[in-house]
C-alpha cells in the first residue's frame, strides 16, 4: 500500500493504462506541459511524449469530437474538460454523438474512451465552475458515470473505465484532489456498477457520492454518539451502471433510506434511485425515503454561502436526527 | 355458478367472510353449510345453492366485500364449465426491454386495516402485522408521535413467541373483541350526539307480584322458564306508548319520525363481552304471555349467537333490564336514532306507606333517559307516570290468562 | 488545374457508374416516399452526384468517410450496398443498420463509412478525430468530410478547422455548396461570399472554390488533397459549388427558389454533362447504354429484395446501447 493524494492518483491511473496498452492516448487543455490546471496529470507527457499527451485549444467540441472519432478507429482516447460544467459547451458531443453512435449504426462503432472532469464545490469558483453535473451525464442513455471519493477508487476505477469498451464520463472533485488515501500498490484495477458499504449499521441507510461520501461519514460517527442512530454508509461509487443489489440490500436491513446529493435538487442521482426503492422494496420500508441535496439554485460564490448550501455534516445529522423516528 | 355475498339484513350493505367450511376442489351438496358471514355482530351460515364441485374462492377468509360480490364458483354437476374468472390481467407489452421490466415489490397478502388514529403504519409494518395476523392496537409504538415502528412489531412477535404477555409501560395491555369494540364506538356516539336526560320513578310491583307469583309454578312448568318483571314492564311500557307518540320516535334531523308499531329492543348483557339489543316486532301487538315469551326468545338466542340480522334491526323503544344486578338506579344510553329508552333495576322489599299504615311491597325505580331534543321533561314525565300507574293498577291476572 | 486527359478511362467509367448509380437510388427514394414506404424525413443528393463520386473514387478503401444527414450519396459511393441503403430508409431489418439509424444517420463502417451526422457541424471534429487516429497509428489513412454551406457559419467548424491545422491532421474538409442553408439562401446569413473558402485563409489554408458538378475536377482536387494529407502535409478546405434539384428535404418543394434557377442548373446536369464528355472522349454508346442498363435492373432488384424484406424486429430496441451488445443501466 502506497499514501497517494487523489489527484497523485489521477496521473497514476492513467500512467498505469498507457503504460499498458499503446492504444490510450490523452488529450485536453493545459493537460501536458502544465500537467494540469489541478496538476492531476502531471508527468504524463514526459513518460508518454506528445504524440500520446497532447494539449489542445479551448475546443471543447474538438476535443470531444476528436475523441469520439479516435475512438471509433482504434484507439482509446482520454479527454479532459476541465471543469464539470463545461460538459455543457460540448454536450451535443457528448450527449447526441458519442452516446448514440453505437446505436444508431446498430453496433458498427465501439467507442472505447473516457471524459475525466472537474466536478462539485469548494474551490470558490462561483456558479459556472463549481456545479455538481453528474445527474445530466445518468440521465444520457449510452454513457457510463462514476465518481470516486479516495484515491484508491480514482485510481481502481478510472482504470477500469478506460479498459471499459464503452464511453465513460469519470467525475472526480476538485475538492477532493488534496485528499490522502492508501492506494495498492502494483496495478490496480477496480470494477464499474459496484458500490461500496464504507460503514455497517442497524437503523439507517445512508448513500453518498464523491465528497458527500466524508460528510456522511462524519455524520454517521456523530449520530451515533450523539443520538444512538446506527447507520449504515453506502459510497455508491457508480451511477451507471448502478449497484442496485447492494443498495436495495443495504436499504432493507434498516428500512429507512437517505441519500446525501451535492447535484441541485431536481432529477438529482438519489431522485432515481428513491423511486427504484419506492417500487421494488415499498414494504421493507419503515418510513420515507428522505434526500438530502444541495437546494435547486446555481452555486454562490462566497466561501460561507458556498458552505451553506451543499449538504454540510451538520444539515445531514440533523436531517436525520430530526427525521429517522 | 357463482357464490356471491348475501344481503343477510334489509339494510345491510356489505359482510365480512368468516370461515369456509369447504376448500377449493371438494365437492358440495346443496343446501351443505358453504361458508360463514359476519355482518354487524350475527354470525350467519350459507349454503351451497348447487351440488358440484368447488372451483374457486375469490374472497378468503376474513375480507369484509360489498353484497353482491363474487365469492366462489361452483361447477355444477352435468352442466359444462364456464369462463374461469380472470386473473389480475396481464398486459403483455410488444417487447418490454428486459432491463426496464418492472421489479415493483409485490403485495403483501390482506395487509392489515391500519391504525384509524395516531400516526400511520409504514409500508413494513404492515407487511409484517399482515403476516403475524397481529392487530396493531395491540402493540405499543415507540416511534416518533407514537407510531409503531418495524422493531416495536418484531419485538412483540419475539415475546409472543417466548410466551410473555405484551408488557405496555402501564401495564397488561388486553386489545377488544370485535363486540366490545362495536358496542364502545356506539356508546361513545350516541354520548356524543346526544342530550340525554335522566327521569326516574319508583313503581310499587305489588300488584304484578300478586298476578306473577300465582302463575310462577305453572309458568314454570310449561314454558320451562321463569316468568319475571321485566314482560310486565315491556308490556307496560307497550300500552303506555301510544299515548306518548314522541317517545316511541326517530330523530331524523330536525323533524321527529313517529312510529306506528313498536318495536321493542331488550337490552342482554353478553357476560362481560358486551351489549346486544335483540328486537322483538311489533311488541305492543302481542299478548302478555306472548311478549313474555318473545322476549325469552330473542334473549336465549342472543346468548347463544344464535341471531339473525334481521333480529337486530329497527328497535323504536329498548328497555334495559338490570334488575338481576342489584342496582337502585341506572342512566342508561340511548340507541340511536331512538329517543329514549327504560332502566329497570333491583325489584325489592322495602316498607311503603298504605295511608297511614306501613306495609311491605316489592319495589324498583324505573329510570327513563331521553333525548332532549325530541321532548321535554314534563312529556317524559307524565309517560313514566302513566308506566307506573298501569304496572301499579292493571288487572294482571286476566292478562296472564 | 489539369486536363481531362489526366484521368484515365477506367477511372472515368468509375466515376460515371458511381453518379449515375446516386442518382438512380436517389430517384426511388422519392418514388417510394410517393408510395409511403419511406417514412420520417430524407434528404436527397439529386444534382451534388460528382462531389460524393469524384472523392470517392479518389479515395482508398480504408480512408474514411464523414457525411451529413444528406449521406445516402456518399454512403453508397464508399461501396455500402443499395439493398442495405434502401433497406434502411423503410425501415427493414436488412437495412445497413437494421433500421435503428434511419436516412440521416447512414453507417458502414466496414466501407470506411464512419457515419451520417444530423446536427450541423459535429461530424468536422470527429473526422478530425479519425485523422489524429491514423496519425498515431502511422498509417496513410486520410479521413474526408463532408458538409454543407451551412456548416460553415456553426461553431464546430472553426473548432474542428483551427484544431486540425495546428495538430496538422490527415483530413480533407469538403463544402458541398448547393446555395442554400434549408431554406435560406447561404449569401444572406454569412459573413463572405464563398462561407468555406473565404474562411480558410483564418486557418491558414489556401483558398479552393471548385465546380462540384465536374466529376473530373472533383476527382482531380480529391488526389491532390488525399496526397496533401496522407505525406503529412495537412487539411485541405475544399469548397464544392453544386446545386440541389430537390427541396431540403421531404416536406420542402423548395419554393423558395427563384424562378427558372433550378431549370439553369438542371442545364448543367453533372451526370448529362459527364455521359456528353465520355462520349466526345470515345467511350462507345452501347458502352454506356449496358452501363445504364446493368444500374438500372440493379436498382430495380435492390429495390423488390429490400421491400421483401421484413421490418426491424422489436427485439433490437435493447440493444447495442453497450459493446457487450446490451443496455443494462443495472443490477
Amino acid at each position: 500500500m502506497a499514501e497517494l493524494t487523489y489527484r497523485d492518483a489521477v496521473a497514476a491511473g492513467i500512467a498505469q493504462e498507457m503504460d499498458r496498452d499503446p492504444r490510450v492516448v490523452f488529450l485536453g487543455e493545459d493537460i501536458a506541459a502544465a500537467g494540469g490546471v489541478f496538476k492531476a496529470t502531471v508527468g504524463l507527457l514526459e513518460r508518454f511524449g506528445p504524440k500520446r499527451v497532447r494539449d489542445t485549444p479551448i475546443s471543447e467540441q474538438a476535443i470531444i469530437g476528436a475523441a469520439m472519432g479516435a475512438a471509433m478507429t482504434g484507439l482509446r482516447p482520454i479527454a479532459e474538460i476541465m471543469f464539470s460544467d463545461f460538459l455543457a459547451v460540448c454536450w451535443d458531443m457528448i450527449a447526441n454523438e458519442i452516446a448514440k453512435a453505437r446505436y444508431m449504426s446498430a453496433g458498427q462503432m465501439t467507442l472505447p474512451l473516457v471524459i475525466r472532469t472537474a466536478n462539485g464545490s469548494g474551490a470558490r469558483f462561483g456558479a459556472q465552475h463549481s456545479q455538481s453535473v453528474e445527474n445530466w451525464a445518468m440521465a444520457v442513455p449510452g454513457l457510463k458515470v462514476v465518481a470516486p471519493s479516495t484515491p484508491a477508487d480514482v485510481k481502481g476505477l478510472l482504470a477500469a473505465a478506460i479498459r471499459d469498451p464503452d464511453p465513460v464520463v469519470f467525475f472526480e472533485h476538485k475538492g477532493l484532489y488534496a485528499t490522502k488515501g492508501e492506494v495498492p500498490e502494483g496495478e490496480h484495477v477496480d470494477r464499474l456498477g459496484t458500490a461500496k458499504v464504507l460503514r455497517q449499521g442497524s437503523d439507517v441507510t445512508v448513500l453518498a457520492l464523491a465528497a458527500m461520501v466524508p460528510r456522511a461519514l462524519q455524520a454517521a460517527e456523530r449520530l451515533q454518539s450523539e443520538d444512538g442512530i446506527s447507520a449504515t454508509v453506502v459510497d455508491v461509487r457508480s451511477l451507471v451502471p448502478l449497484d442496485t443489489k447492494t443498495i436495495l440490500a443495504e436499504t432493507v436491513k434498516t428500512g429507512r433510506l437517505y441519500t446525501v446529493e451535492e447535484n441541485p435538487r431536481l432529477c438529482g442521482w438519489g431522485a432515481e434511485i428513491a423511486s427504484i426503492v419506492a417500487e421494488e422494496c415499498f414494504y421493507d420500508l419503515d418510513g420515507p425515503v428522505v434526500r438530502i441535496t444541495t437546494p435547486h439554485v446555481p452555486l454562490p460564490a462566497a466561501d460561507a454561502l458556498e458552505d451553506a448550501t451543499v449538504p454540510s455534516v451538520d444539515r445531514i445529522v440533523e436531517t436525520i436526527r430530526r427525521t429517522a423516528g | 355458478m357463482d357464490v356471491v355475498m348475501p344481503q343477510l339484513g334489509e339494510t345491510v350493505k356489505e359482510g365480512t367472510v368468516t370461515v369456509w367450511h369447504k376448500k377449493v376442489g371438494e365437492r358440495v351438496e346443496a343446501n351443505e353449510p358453504l361458508f360463514e358471514v359476519n355482518t354487524d355482530k350475527v354470525e350467519t351460515e350459507v349454503p351451497a345453492p348447487v351440488t358440484g364441485v368447488l372451483t374457486d374462492i375469490l374472497v378468503a377468509e376474513g375480507a369484509t366485500v360489498d353484497v353482491g360480490t363474487r365469492l366462489a364458483v361452483i361447477q355444477e354437476d352435468g352442466k359444462p364449465r364456464g369462463a374461469a374468472p380472470a386473473p389480475e390481467a396481464v398486459r403483455a407489452p410488444a417487447a418490454p426491454p428486459p432491463s426496464d421490466s418492472s421489479r415493483a415489490a409485490r403485495r403483501p397478502a390482506a395487509p392489515a386495516r391500519g391504525g384509524e388514529d395516531g400516526p400511520p403504519l409504514s409500508p413494513v409494518v404492515r407487511k409484517l402485522l399482515a403476516e403475524h395476523g397481529l392487530d396493531p392496537s395491540a402493540i405499543t409504538g415507540t416511534g416518533a408521535g407514537g407510531r409503531i415502528t418495524r422493531d416495536d412489531v418484531l419485538a412483540y412477535v419475539e415475546q409472543r413467541k417466548s410466551g410473555a404477555p405484551a408488557q405496555g409501560a402501564a401495564g397488561e395491555r388486553v386489545p377488544f373483541s370485535k363486540i366490545r369494540k362495536r358496542t364502545a364506538e356506539q356508546m361513545a356516539l350516541s354520548w356524543r350526539t346526544i342530550p340525554h336526560v335522566l327521569q326516574a320513578v319508583e313503581v310499587d310491583f305489588a300488584a304484578v307480584d300478586r298476578a306473577r307469583t300465582a302463575q310462577a309454578e305453572a309458568w314454570k312448568a310449561k314454558e320451562g322458564w321463569a316468568l319475571t318483571y321485566l314482560p310486565f314492564v315491556a308490556f307496560a311500557a307497550c300500552r303506555a306508548l301510544p299515548e306518548f307518540p314522541a317517545v316511541n320516535a326517530s330523530l331524523d334531523g330536525d323533524a321527529l319520525v313517529l312510529h306506528r308499531r313498536v318495536n321493542l329492543g331488550v337490552a342482554v348483557d353478553l357476560g362481560g363481552e358486551g351489549l346486544i339489543v335483540p328486537v322483538v316486532k311489533a311488541a305492543a301487538d302481542k299478548s302478555l304471555p306472548d311478549l313474555a315469551r318473545a322476549i325469552h326468545a330473542v334473549s336465549e338466542k342472543a346468548r347463544t349467537g344464535r341471531l339473525a340480522p334481521d333480529d337486530v334491526t329497527e328497535a323504536t323503544y329498548t328497555i334495559s333490564n338490570s334488575g338481576s344486578f342489584g342496582t337502585l338506579l341506572t342512566a342508561p344510553i340511548i340507541n340511536p336514532p331512538q329517543v329514549a329508552i327504560l332502566s329497570t333495576d333491583a325489584v325489592t322489599r322495602k316498607p311503603v306507606a298504605d295511608g297511614e299504615r306501613i306495609v311491605v311491597h316489592p319495589v324498583g325505580v324505573l329510570a327513563q333517559s331521553f333525548d332532549h331534543r325530541a321532548f321535554d321533561g314534563a312529556y317524559s314525565a307524565a309517560f313514566l307516570r302513566k308506566l307506573k300507574q298501569i304496572l301499579e293498577t292493571r288487572d294482571w291476572a286476566s292478562d296472564l290468562r | 488545374m489539369a486536363t481531362a486527359a489526366h484521368v484515365d478511362e477506367a477511372t472515368r467509367l468509375a466515376l460515371f457508374r458511381s453518379q449515375l448509380e446516386i442518382r438512380l437510388v436517389e430517384k426511388r427514394a422519392y418514388d417510394l416516399f410517393l408510395q409511403n414506404l419511406i417514412k420520417g424525413t430524407s434528404h436527397l443528393s439529386l444534382g451534388q452526384e460528382a462531389v460524393a463520386a469524384g472523392f470517392a473514387v479518389a479515395m482508398q478503401s480504408d480512408d474514411y468517410t464523414f457525411c451529413t444527414y444528406r449521406g445516402h450519396a456518399h454512403t453508397l459511393a464508399r461501396g455500402a450496398p443499395m439493398v442495405g441503403v434502401m433497406g434502411e430508409l423503410m425501415g427493414r431489418k436488412c437495412g445497413l443498420m437494421g433500421g435503428k439509424g434511419g436516412s440521416m444517420h447512414l453507417t458502414s463502417v466496414a466501407h470506411g463509412a464512419m457515419g451520417s451526422y444530423a446536427i450541423v457541424g459535429a461530424h468536422l471534429p470527429v473526422a478530425a478525430g479519425a485523422a489524429w487516429s491514423a496519425q498515431v497509428r502511422g498509417t496513410s489513412q486520410v479521413a474526408v468530410c463532408f458538409f454543407g454551406d451551412g456548416a460553415t457559419n456553426i461553431g464546430a467548424f472553426h473548432e474542428a478547422l483551427n484544431f486540425s491545422v495546428v495538430w496538422k491532421l490527415p483530413v480533407v474538409f469538403v463544402c458541398e455548396n448547393n446555395h442554400y442553408m434549408e431554406y435560406t439562401p447561404i449569401r444572406s446569413v454569412t459573413a463572405v461570399e464563398h462561407p468555406a473558402a473565404d474562411r480558410a485563409s483564418a486557418y491558414g489554408l489556401e483558398h479552393i472554390v471548385i465546380d462540384g458538378n465536374d466529376a473530373d475536377v472533383v476527382y482531380r482536387t480529391a488526389v491532390e488533397a488525399l496526397g496533401k494529407a496522407r505525406s503529412g502535409g495537412g487539411p485541405s478546405l475544399i469548397e464544392a459549388m453544386t446545386y440541389r434539384y430537390s427541396g431540403h428535404s421531404r416536406a420542402d418543394p423548395g419554393k423558395y427558389r427563384p424562378a427558372g434557377e433550378l431549370e439553369e442548373w438542371m442545364k448543367r446536369d453533372p451526370i448529362a454533362l459527364y455521359r456528353a464528355r465520355l462520349l466526345e472522349l470515345g467511350t462507345p454508346e452501347k458502352a454506356l447504354r449496358d452501363i445504364e442498363g446493368a444500374l438500372q435492373r440493379a436498382v430495380d432488384e435492390a429495390t423488390e429484395a429490400a421491400k421483401a424484406c421484413p421490418p426491424s424486429p422489436v427485439d433490437v430496441i435493447d440493444r447495442d446501447v453497450w459493446a457487450d451488445g446490451g443496455s443494462s443501466w443495472r443490477n
